[in-house]
């Protein structure tokens, strides 16, 4: 109890130390880069035969969240549709051009158009955004929805 | 050197500081910690629409003299679906109305009907065209969708391609 202080008074850090740092390693693993663009404050719709696919990374994906008002948001930023799209229907080009496979202007594009759109949205807005997409050049899409618990 | 000195002079690493540290990087991975939701999706193919010769039930053959290629189209199926308040109003399977009180009965008959349809081996539909009010709310639309998704073509594959044609407030009800 009245030892002197290099006896006694200094815990040993190192078992919390390495506790600490296994947490920090599982977190790190956990960490989904891709939630970024999702808008999770859309409520999808509840479908059963909306299954997960894994592309194993093989397919490029371009996320689109679509609010009740119509509004598009990518990464949390409101774009503008026509603008933004032609853009990455660019990218999709030059990227695909980079792996070999040219693609003539009004080809169809390897992108998947990823399409997050609220329950209570109209369909003159998810119409506009596909139209928007098919006139670019994208023809594979996915409607996401909610799996039933 | 320093092996030869004696066991007073060893080095202590202060470990106060990098736990300080890690405990800082832990609390940054917790904040910023988003697990992910529990989505699924529907995979489509999504070709324009393309102009279609529908024949009337009244139609005679030569009649319609726009029509300069008759066999287009003729692979593509047509839903319609009609809404004024973002609910399924009508349901149209080809010019034969889909019964059914609700949404769910009208989607079970568009169910049995597109089987029926799609099941024969000589059946030549590989598309489906919905023709959708531009009031439908998503989810009803999604409804459709996955009633379309699961039909097995008679090819073996799911009936995955699709088009989509909006349709201007009441059309779906008009002759």
């Amino acid at each position: 109890m009245s030892g002197s202080s290099s006896e006694g008074g200094e815990p040993d850090l190192t078992p919390i130390l390495d506790m600490v740092f296994q947490l920090i390693t599982f977190f790190m693993l956990v960490m989904n880069f891709k939630a970024a663009a999702l808008d999770l404050t859309l409520k999808l719709p509840v479908i059963g035969s909306a299954m997960p696919v894994d592309t194993q990374g093989q397919e490029e994906l371009l996320v689109l969240n679509l609010s009740t008002t119509g509004d598009l948001t990518v990464y949390g930023n409101k774009v503008e549709l026509d603008g933004y799209i032609a853009a990455e229907a660019e990218v999709s080009r030059l990227a695909a051009k980079r792996k070999g496979e040219e693609i003539e202007p009004g080809g169809e594009l390897p992108t998947t158009i990823v399409i997050r759109s609220d329950e209570a949205s109209a369909f003159k807005d998810l119409y506009r955004v596909i139209k928007a997409c098919q006139d670019r050049g994208f023809r594979k899409f996915a409607l996401k929805a909610t799996r039933p618990e | 050197m320093s092996r030869r000195r004696g066991k007073s002079s060893e080095v202590k690493l202060n470990l106060a500081a990098m736990l300080d540290m890690a405990f800082q990087l832990l609390a940054f991975f917790v904040l910023t910690f988003k697990p992910d939701p529990a989505e699924g999706q529907i995979l489509l193919r999504l070709p324009p629409p393309e102009a279609v010769a529908m024949v009337k039930t009244n139609q005679q053959a030569g009649q319609d003299a726009n029509n300069t290629n008759p066999v287009e189209g003729i692979e593509s199926l047509i839903i319609t679906i009609d809404s004024r308040n973002g609910s399924i109003d009508t349901l149209k399977l080809g010019d034969g109305m889909i019964g059914g009180a609700g949404s769910q009965e009208k989607l079970g008959a568009l169910s049995a009907r597109l089987g029926v349809i799609l099941e024969p081996k000589d059946s030549t539909f590989k598309q489906v065209i919905l023709q959708v009010g531009s009031k439908l709310r998503y989810d009803e639309l999604m409804r459709v969708i996955d009633v379309c998704t699961r039909q097995t073509l008679p090819t073996g594959e799911k009936l995955t391609k699709l088009s989509f044609v909006e349709l201007p407030d009441g059309a779906a009800g008009a002759p």
